[in-house]
C-alpha cells in the first residue's frame, strides 16, 4: 500500500486505532523530511520498536474542559497511543473522602485527542488571496495543506498588511505577539455567570463566596436547588456531595422550568417556573414573607439580621439623600412614600403580590405562598441556585432579589444555611482552597495591548458588520475589523448571534484560527494551525476542587504537526520581529514542577500550612529541572505518579467553611466589600454602574424589568394574552454531551446523547408535532431543524436546546441543521451587558424537508481527505 | 471461586449520566453502535388546569428515573439456551461469555435475549457482550462501569452477598420479567418506580426506544 492509500485509509476510519496510528507513524517514519521537518512520526517508530514488548504505563492526564466537573483522569498509554482511560483510584472511596470520579466526557478524552478528525497540518483555503480573495467561500472552500513556514509567514504577513492598512483596532483577539506588534480588540461581558457578575460584589459579596461546603450542607434541612443541575452542569462530584445531605435527612426543592436529571434523584418537591421570570418569583416571596410574618405567632423573617447586617430593606435603612419610598419593602408591598398603596403610575405601584407574580411566572399563587412560608418556617435552609437565571436579558435584579430571601429567612452566615451560586467546580461545595499552588515562575513578561477599544460580546458580530459599537451612554463608536483571530476559545460557535457572526467571518479580509478540531470558527477561517491538546504538554496543574490539586502529566508526544500555543506566538513574533530570539521562557514542566514546589496545603488545625511536597536533589535530577530540596507533606515523586493529592475530610474537622460566618456575627468588625459593608438591598453602587453602560437605567433596588425576548413578549398583546409570532420561550441547559462547546465532535458521545430539542406535549400536539418528529425551530435570527423529543419533563409553552452543538449551516436550505443555541440566539444587549442565553422567543413547526441521520452518523469534520 | 457473580444497581440514585456505559465503552474500545450496558430513562406524569386556576397548567406526578444495566449474567441465560453451536456459554463462576472462534454470528442470542445485552460486531461478524471485565476482576479490580459510577449506584458481588444486604428486587418497569431468565442482578428501586409490566410510562427517547 503506498503511503497516500494508507492516509487516506486511515483517515476514513472514525479513531485512529493503535494499529492503524502506528502503522501511519512507521510509514511517516521513513519520510520524515517530507513532514516540514517534524520527526514525531519517526520518533514514534523508534519507540515502538524499543517498548514492543511494554505493557503500557498509567499517566494521569488532563481533563482540561471548562465543564466545572474537574475531575481525576489516568490514561493507559502503550507505545505513545492511549489504549484506555480510568477515574480516580488514588485511595480508597467514601461519602467523606470521595474519589474525584469523571464524568462521560472525561472518560471521552482519548476519543478527542486520538480522533480522525484531529487537525494533523497547517492548512489554508484553496482560494485564499491575500486580503481574502472570494471571502464568500470561507466555510464551503477546500482546505490545503501548508507547511508551517507558509502558514506562519501568511499570518504574518497579513497582520502586518492589515495593521498598515487600516491602523490599530482592526484585528479582534489576538495573542501576545498581535499585541506586541499591531494590539488587538477585545470582548467583553461576563457569560458564565449572567447579571451576577456585577450584582454579586457590589450587594453581597464574591461569588466565589458563597455557600457553605459540602460536610455543613449536611446539616440543612432544606435545600433550595433554583435552576441548577449540577449532575449535568458541573459533573464528577457534586451532585454525589447533596447525595449525601439527602441521606442525611434534607428535603430537595427545585425550581425549574425543566425536571432535571439532579431533580430525578434528589428532589422531594418540583416547582415549575418560566425561564427568565424568577425574579418576579421571588418578588413575590418577599411580599409573602413580610405580610405573613408574625414574630410572636408566626416568625419567618430573620429581623436581627436584617437590621444588623443589610440596608435598603425599609426606609428606617437608606442612604442619606435617597427618595424614602426607594427601598425593597415599600416596592414589594407597592407602597408610596406616605406608606398608601401606590397608584397606577407610580414607581412602585403594584404591590407584588403572588397573584401579580403568578401570571408571569406560571406559578399557582397558593404555591407561591406556601414555598415562602416554608422557607420562612424552617430552619436552617439553603437557598441555592446556579446562575441560568441570571443568564436572562434585563435580569439585573434577580441576583439581589435573591439575596433579599436568603437574608430575610436567615440562610446567610449560619451552619446548614448558605445562599446564592452553587456551580461549577465548586457546586456543593463552597470555601477556600485547602492547597495553595505556588507561582510557575514565568521569566518573560507579557506585553501590553496598545488598543483599549473592547466590544461587548452582544455586538461583537454586528460591530464586525456595521463598523459601530457601544462604549457607555452616549453615540454609538466607530470600529473597523478586518481581522478574526480565533485564539483559546470557540468565539464563534459560543458567542451569541452567530448567524450574524458567519456573515461577519465572510466580511473581514482575513480570518485565522488556531484549535485541534475544525471547530465552527475554524471552519470559517481562512488560514488554521493544529495546536496539541493537554495530553500532549506539560504544566497542567489545578485545584479541582478545594480539597485537592491535581498535577497531570504529558501523557503523548505532539500528535501529527500539532504545536503547542505557546510556540506558535513564538514563532509568530519572531516573524513579526516584536520578540528578542535571545529570550526564552522556561519551559511546561519547570512551570508545573515550580507550581507544585511552591504549593502549600492547611493542617489539620485548620490554620497553619506546610509545604505540600517534600523534594530531593535526586528529584530535581529525575525529573530534568531546577529547584532547591524541600520537606513537604508528601514526596513530589508519589504525587506525580498519582497525579492528585487530596486532603482527607470528615465530620467535625477543621475545614468547614460557613459563608459570611463572621459577618453575621459582627458586621461592624468584620464588613463586606460593597460601599457600606452591608449587605445591599439599595445598592447604588449597582445602579450607577449598570447605568453607565449605556443600555439599561436600572434602580438601586431589585425591581423587575421585563426582559427582552422573555416570558411577556410571546405576547403580541399581554393585557388581552394575544400571543405574537414568536410564541415559545426557549432557553439552553447544560448537556452531558458536551462542556460548552468542548466534545461536541466525540463519536461515542454523539450517539449517547442526541442533540434533541424539548418540548412539551400540549405545545407540540397544537403543531401536529410527534415524539421523534424532525421540527423547524424559528427566532428573529434563523432556523434550526432538530428531532424533537416531547417531554413532560418540560413545562408548557417552554422549549429547550441543549447549549453548545456545532453549527451546520446549509445553504441550500437555508437552515442549521446541528441545533446550535447561538444560531437561534440573539445579541441582545442589556443592563451590565452579560449573555442572556436563557431569554430567546422562537416558534416551531414540522419539518417537512429532508431528514437527518443520526448524529453520531454524521460525518467526521476531516477536511484534509489526502496528505 | 464464586457461584454466580452478580451486579447491584440503586437506580433511587442513578441519575442517568451514562458515565458507567461510556467508561464500558472505553474499556472494551467498542464502536458506535455496539453498547455492551445501557442506560433507560423512563418516566410518566403530565400536567394538568389547577383547580384553583383552570387556566394554569400544573405538573402533576410527573417523574423519571434510570435504569442502568448490562448483561444480567442470567441464572438462566438464554443466549446460552439458544445458542447453535456453544459459542456463548457459563462458566463456573456464573459469568456468561462468548467464545469468538465458536461464533457464527447467526444472532439467535440477540433475538433471544430480553435485555438486549449480545451486541453483534459488523467489523468482526460475531456477538460480543459485557464479559463482567473479567480481566480486570482476575487482577483483584473492579468492572470498569463500577468504578465509574459519580453516584456509586453500582456494585458487583456474590449474588448471595447481594441479596442478603439489598433484598430481592430484580426488575422494575420496562425491565423484563426476571422469571423469564432469573438475572443475575439486585437493585435498590426509585421511590417513583413502576412496577415490571404496568406500562404506566415511557422510555424517554426520539424514538421511544432505549
Amino acid at each position: 500500500m503506498t503511503e497516500k492509500n494508507f492516509l487516506t485509509k486511515t483517515l476514513t476510519e472514525t479513531m485512529l486505532t493503535r494499529r492503524s496510528f502506528l502503522k501511519w507513524s512507521a510509514a511517516l517514519g521513513g519520510t520524515a523530511a517530507l513532514a516540514g521537518g517534524v520527526s514525531y512520526g519517526l520518533k514514534v517508530a523508534q519507540a515502538t520498536a524499543e517498548k514492543a514488548a511494554s505493557e503500557g504505563e498509567w499517566v494521569p492526564a488532563a481533563c482540561w474542559g471548562n465543564c466545572g466537573g474537574r475531575c481525576l483522569n489516568v490514561a493507559h498509554v502503550v507505545d505513545g497511543v492511549v489504549t484506555r482511560q480510568k477515574t480516580d483510584d488514588t485511595h480508597p472511596d467514601s461519602p467523606d473522602f470521595p474519589q474525584q470520579r469523571g464524568c462521560s466526557r472525561g472518560r471521552s478524552q482519548r476519543q478527542r485527542v486520538f480522533g480522525a478528525d484531529r487537525l494533523k497540518y497547517p492548512m489554508k483555503r484553496a482560494h485564499w488571496e491575500p486580503g481574502g480573495g472570494d471571502k464568500s467561500l470561507r466555510g464551503k472552500d477546500e482546505w490545503v495543506r501548508i507547511s508551517w513556514d507558509e502558514a506562519l509567514d501568511i499570518v504574518a504577513s497579513e497582520i502586518k498588511r492589515i495593521n498598515d492598512k487600516y491602523g490599530p483596532g482592526s484585528i479582534l483577539w489576538g495573542t501576545n505577539a498581535v499585541a506586541a506588534a499591531a494590539g488587538y480588540v477585545n470582548t467583553w461581558g461576563s457569560t458564565s455567570s449572567g447579571t451576577w457578575a456585577y450584582t454579586a460584589p457590589r450587594v453581597i459579596t464574591s461569588q466565589s463566596n458563597m455557600g457553605n461546603d459540602r460536610l455543613d450542607m449536611r446539616k440543612s434541612k432544606l435545600i433550595v436547588m433554583w435552576s441548577t443541575d449540577p449532575i449535568c452542569s458541573s459533573g464528577g462530584s457534586p451532585a454525589y456531595h447533596y447525595l449525601q445531605s439527602k441521606k442525611a435527612g434534607a428535603k430537595f426543592i427545585f425550581v425549574d422550568p425543566f425536571f432535571t436529571n439532579s431533580a430525578q434523584v434528589l428532589a422531594d418537591e418540583w416547582i415549575p417556573i418560566r425561564p427568565g421570570t424568577d425574579t418576579p418569583m421571588l418578588l413575590a416571596m418577599g411580599y409573602t414573607l413580610i405580610t405573613e410574618d408574625d414574630p410572636a405567632t408566626n416568625p419567618l423573617i430573620d429581623w436581627d439580621f436584617i437590621k444588623k447586617n443589610t440596608i435598603g430593606f425599609d426606609n428606617t435603612s437608606l442612604p442619606d439623600g435617597v427618595e424614602p419610598d426607594e427601598n425593597y419593602r415599600d416596592y414589594v408591598l407597592g407602597l408610596d412614600a406616605s406608606g398608601h398603596p401606590a397608584p397606577v403610575g407610580h414607581k412602585n405601584y403594584p404591590a407584588k403580590t403572588p397573584e401579580w407574580a403568578s401570571e408571569i411566572c406560571g406559578v399557582p399563587p397558593e404555591k407561591i405562598r406556601s414555598f415562602a412560608i416554608e422557607i420562612g418556617q424552617t430552619n436552617p435552609v439553603a437557598f441555592m441556585q446556579s446562575d441560568a437565571l441570571a443568564r436572562v436579558n434585563n435580569a439585573q435584579s434577580v441576583g439581589q432579589a435573591f439575596v433579599a430571601i436568603a437574608a430575610m429567612i436567615g440562610s446567610i452566615g449560619v451552619s446548614g444555611g448558605g445562599f446564592g451560586q452553587t456551580r461549577h467546580a465548586a457546586a456543593g461545595n463552597r470555601g477556600p482552597n485547602l492547597i495553595n499552588l505556588g507561582s510557575s515562575g514565568t521569566v518573560l513578561d507579557s506585553p501590553k495591548n496598545p488598543v483599549s477599544a473592547r466590544i461587548n460580546n452582544n455586538e461583537v458580530w454586528d460591530a464586525v458588520l456595521t463598523g459601530k459599537y457601544t462604549d457607555g451612554v452616549g453615540p454609538k463608536k466607530d470600529i473597523n475589523i478586518q481581522m478574526v483571530y480565533h485564539t483559546k476559545g470557540s468565539r464563534l460557535q459560543t458567542t451569541v448571534g452567530q448567524a450574524k457572526g458567519i456573515q461577519a467571518m465572510r466580511k473581514v479580509e482575513f480570518a485565522l484560527t488556531t484549535d485541534f478540531h475544525l471547530t465552527t470558527g475554524a471552519r470559517y477561517s481562512d488560514v488554521v494551525l493544529p495546536v496539541t491538546t493537554m495530553w500532549e504538554r506539560d504544566g497542567y496543574v489545578t485545584n479541582p476542587n478545594r480539597e485537592a490539586v491535581f498535577w497531570a502529566s504529558k501523557v503523548i508526544d505532539p500528535l501529527f504537526e500539532a504545536q503547542d500555543d505557546a510556540w506558535i506566538d513564538w514563532q509568530l513574533g519572531l516573524r513579526l520581529g516584536v520578540y528578542d530570539p535571545n529570550l526564552t521562557e522556561i519551559s511546561n514542566l519547570q512551570q508545573a514542577v515550580n507550581r507544585v514546589a511552591g504549593a502549600t496545603v492547611v493542617k489539620e488545625d485548620g490554620k497553619t500550612t506546610e509545604p505540600l511536597v517534600s523534594i530531593t536533589e535526586d528529584d530535581l535530577k529525575a525529573l530534568g529541572v531546577t529547584g532547591e530540596p524541600q520537606t513537604g507533606r508528601i514526596p513530589i515523586m508519589d504525587f506525580k505518579k498519582a497525579g492528585s493529592y487530596q486532603v482527607p475530610r470528615s465530620e467535625g474537622d477543621n475545614f468547614t467553611f460557613i459563608a459570611l460566618k463572621d459577618f453575621r456575627k459582627d458586621p461592624v468588625a468584620n464588613p463586606l466589600d460593597t460601599e457600606s459593608g452591608l449587605v445591599e438591598l439599595y445598592c447604588q453602587k449597582l445602579a450607577d454602574d449598570v447605568t453607565a453602560l449605556g443600555w439599561t437605567a436600572i434602580r438601586a433596588i431589585p425591581a423587575y424589568i421585563p426582559p427582552e425576548r422573555g416570558y411577556e413578549t410571546t405576547f403580541s398583546d399581554w393585557e388581552n394574552k394575544v400571543k405574537g409570532p414568536y410564541p415559545l420561550q426557549m432557553y439552553n441547559k447544560h448537556y452531558w454531551r458536551r462542556s460548552h462547546s468542548e466534545f461536541d465532535n466525540v463519536l461515542q458521545l454523539r450517539e449517547a446523547f442526541q442533540q434533541e430539542f424539548l418540548m412539551n406535549p400540549i405545545d407540540a400536539e397544537a403543531r401536529g408535532i410527534k415524539n421523534g418528529d424532525i421540527v423547524k425551530i424559528t427566532s428573529s435570527e434563523g432556523s434550526s431543524i432538530r428531532p424533537v423529543l416531547v417531554t413532560d419533563r418540560i413545562m408548557p409553552g417552554v422549549t429547550q436546546l441543549p447549549h453548545g452543538a456545532w453549527t451546520e449551516y446549509d445553504e441550500s436550505l437555508g437552515v442549521d441543521k446541528a441545533g446550535s443555541d447561538n444560531y437561534l440566539e440573539a445579541g441582545v444587549p442589556t443592563v451590565e451587558g452579560h449573555s442572556g442565553f436563557n431569554s430567546q422567543n422562537v416558534q416551531v413547526e414540522k419539518w417537512n424537508g429532508p431528514g437527518l441521520a443520526p448524529d453520531a452518523q454524521w460525518p467526521q469534520r476531516i477536511p484534509l481527505k489526502e496528505a | 471461586m464464586a457461584k454466580q457473580l452478580g451486579f447491584y444497581f440503586d437506580s433511587s440514585a442513578c441519575t442517568g449520566c451514562k458515565a458507567c456505559a461510556i467508561a464500558c465503552k472505553d474499556r472494551s474500545s467498542l464502536p458506535v453502535g455496539t453498547n455492551w450496558r445501557h442506560i433507560t430513562d423512563y418516566g410518566g406524569g403530565g400536567w394538568v388546569p389547577d383547580p384553583n386556576h383552570p387556566d394554569l397548567l400544573i405538573a402533576n406526578n410527573i417523574y423519571v428515573y434510570s435504569l442502568s444495566t448490562s448483561c444480567m449474567h442470567c441464572e438462566d441465560p438464554a443466549c446460552v439456551n439458544v445458542c447453535p453451536t456453544t459459542a456463548m456459554y457459563k462458566r463456573d463462576d456464573g459469568i456468561v461469555l462468548v467464545d469468538a472462534s465458536k461464533c457464527i454470528g447467526c444472532r439467535y442470542c440477540e433475538w433471544a435475549c430480553p435485555y438486549g445485552a449480545p451486541q453483534f460486531s459488523e467489523e468482526k461478524g460475531v456477538m460480543t457482550k459485557c464479559d463482567f471485565c473479567q480481566d480486570l476482576q482476575a487482577q483483584g479490580l473492579d468492572p470498569a462501569c463500577v468504578d465509574a459510577c459519580p453516584m456509586r449506584a453500582l456494585e458487583f458481588g456474590e449474588l448471595d452477598e447481594l441479596r442478603a444486604k439489598y433484598g430481592d428486587v430484580q426488575a422494575v418497569d420496562p425491565l423484563p420479567d426476571p422469571n423469564i431468565t432469573h438475572p443475575s442482578f439486585v437493585m435498590t428501586p426509585h421511590k417513583n418506580s413502576q412496577p415490571v409490566g404496568s406500562g404506566n410510562g415511557k422510555i424517554l427517547t426520539v424514538s421511544g426506544k432505549v
